[in-house]
């Protein structure tokens, strides 16, 4: 642990957080739906090479697996199957009136931020554990003991959310009734 | 190390700016897009707190959250396809037909 690899770490932090907060930026200000989808992968990625900077590899992995790849192609599919939007992309209606309460969201979020570490107590998993055991190995212990009906259940969220999936994605209804006539 | 409190900072941007996007866009493909910005926001302050309070519990809801956002995902944007096959259009101000 030398100086030069917490130099390291930082360096990491500012380039990455700047990535993502750009891409932010980008998917929620491009007109096109098709750069603002691109952002937001860019976005994934960069939060996931945050997560590997933070210690939390598997949660860094699991983020460019589901996120960046499985969702995203979620997203691609139905902008293939819905035309390029040709309205206007921001209302300004609104965009005046979302400076204020960003703030007032943001202000919000640092009270709780600051007021659940001060009443929050120290967790087992020091530093000096992560040497001994790896990240992995920690998370999934607790995932497979402490939280296996929680993790059960979503399971059958998923399986719940396919099938809702697919009855809302098939074709016209009206359709297979005129076929059957 | 980097302190901690930068790392909520810029959850708390990421949370604003995915808050800000839901406002102001009309098209709610890029509705759905802000609020996984608002999701990983989420993520990224779960982990932070981990970090600095010694524990995993965060990192494990974070595995929650990527369920629940791929479920959501699958929904919303079967709902999305369902509603332009009926309406031709995905622009919020235009379907109204809820509107008192």
């Amino acid at each position: 642990m030398g100086a030069s690899q917490m130099e390291l770490s930082a360096v990491a932090f500012w380039v990455l957080s700047t990535i993502a907060v750009v891409s932010a930026i980008g998917v929620v200000f491009f007109r096109n739906i098709v750069y603002a989808v691109l952002s937001l992968i860019s976005t994934l990625i960069a939060i996931s090479g945050l997560f590997f900077n933070l210690g939390a590899e598997l949660v860094g992995a699991l983020q460019i697996l589901i996120y960046a790849v499985a969702i995203v192609v979620f997203y691609v599919l139905v902008i293939s199957t819905v035309p390029q939007y040709k309205g206007q992309a921001i209302d300004p209606k609104y965009t005046l009136l979302s400076l204020p309460f960003g703030f007032i969201l943001f202000l919000e979020l640092a009270y709780v931020s600051i007021y659940g570490l001060w009443a929050s107590n120290k967790g087992i998993f020091s530093p000096d554990i992560f040497t001994k055991i790896s990240n992995v190995k920690a998370v999934a212990s607790l995932l497979f003991t402490k939280y296996l009906f929680p993790f059960e259940v979503a399971s059958l969220i998923l399986l719940v959310a396919m099938i809702g999936a697919i009855l809302l994605g098939r074709k016209d209804i009206v359709e297979d009734e005129e076929g059957g006539q | 190390m980097v302190p901690f409190e930068y790392y909520v900072a810029l959850s708390g941007l990421l949370m604003v700016l995915g808050f800000i996007g839901v406002i102001i866009r009309k098209n709610i493909i890029a509705m759905l897009l802000s609020t996984e910005l608002m999701l990983n926001a989420v993520n990224i302050a779960f982990v932070a707190f981990d970090m600095k309070l010694h524990d995993v519990v965060g990192q494990v809801f974070v595995f929650f959250i990527l369920t629940i956002a791929a479920a959501e995902a699958a929904i919303g944007l079967g709902l999305i396809m369902a509603i332009y096959r009926m309406k031709k259009d995905v622009d919020v101000e235009k379907l109204t037909e809820l509107k008192g």
